[in-house]
């Protein structure tokens, strides 16, 4: 495999493990977070590039575009999953989960392709969530915004298809990673127990994710455009 | 803030309480309807009233309202 890619969100659990993945599977990567502290201690072979910005602003958009190479692949790892039952749903939360959740990817895909970064053929990949399909106490914000992103894609699949880039979905179950150490700190541990007992192949690690990423960034998923693929331990069966 | 408030917003987020039949001596994790969904509801709750945020291990390390009405008051002047 090889390409040149762009992974947003690389300071996270799971866009940490994918941006470290990738360079053994052949890819170049091309890191980008939020926080440049976390994003400079982040030490990962066959890094080409650290990009630093703030994606939630027409600036950071711009900044990042401007730095980022000509690019055979992107991936969305970046998200917020505020969890509040809807009768004290903050707005401030909910905007700002769509926000980072559902508007930035495409105003980032719409930035770099009008920039013309996204090399033909090139493949684009968002980490959505099992929540998108499936009810939860809590994550009426969070399930809305990655329900949306998914439903974007198709669109967005359909609309790149006659360049030959391709654009699909992750739709990952519940792994140890940042976004669950919320879900911890504010359910009990019965609930989190139950939770737990709903994966017929256990809690997942972000590094079981990595490699579905990486075989939708190749050419192995040529034929592959317009899909959520859950990576879930069987929590959707 | 009150203790007679922050009752009355306690009762509200729980749902299940009669209001007015809780008081600061009332153990709340032994309440029939506490349970998970009232432990994210009522940190849910303490967020978006008090712009406190609270885990649900803080919620385990009191007993009664007046404990907790303390602990919530320490972080709003925190």
């Amino acid at each position: 495999m090889s390409g040149s890619i762009l992974v947003i969100g690389a300071t996270g659990s799971i866009g940490g493990a994918i941006a470290s993945h990738l360079p053994t599977d052949g890819f170049e990567v091309t890191l980008s977070g939020r926080s440049a502290e976390k994003l400079n201690i982040l030490s990962i072979d066959g890094a080409e590039q650290k990009i630093v910005a703030d994606l939630s602003t027409e600036e950071g958009r711009q900044a990042l575009v401007a730095s980022s190479p000509e690019l055979d692949g992107v991936v969305f790892a970046a998200g917020v999953a505020p969890l509040a039952p809807v009768r004290y749903l903050k707005e401030v939360d909910l905007e700002a989960c769509f926000q980072l959740n559902a508007c930035m990817p495409l105003l980032l895909v719409r930035d770099l392709l009008k920039a013309k970064k996204i090399n033909k053929g090139a493949s684009i990949v968002f980490l959505s969530s099992v929540s998108a399909s499936k009810g939860a106490v809590g994550y009426a914000a969070y399930s809305g915004s990655k329900a949306a992103l998914e439903a974007s894609a198709r669109c967005l699949a359909v609309e790149l298809a006659p360049k030959g880039i391709r654009v699909n979905c992750i739709a990952p179950g519940m792994v140890e990673s940042d976004m669950s150490d919320g879900f911890a700190e504010n359910a009990s541990a019965d609930a989190l127990e139950a939770h737990a007992k709903a994966y017929p192949l256990g809690v997942g690690r972000p590094q079981d994710v990595v490699g579905a990423v990486s075989f939708l960034l190749s050419d192995a998923s040529r034929w592959i455009t317009g899909v959520t693929l859950p990576v879930d331990g069987g929590f959707t069966i | 803030m009150s203790l007679t408030q922050f009752i009355e917003d306690f009762e509200e987020a729980v749902e299940d309480v009669e209001a007015g039949t809780l008081n600061g001596a009332t153990n709340y994790r032994q309440l029939e309807p506490w349970d998970s969904l009232a432990v994210l509801t009522v940190i849910a709750m303490l967020d978006a009233d008090y712009g406190v945020r609270l885990k649900a291990d803080d919620l385990k390390s009191c007993e009664t309202l007046e404990a907790l009405y303390a602990l919530v008051q320490t972080k709003v002047s925190s």
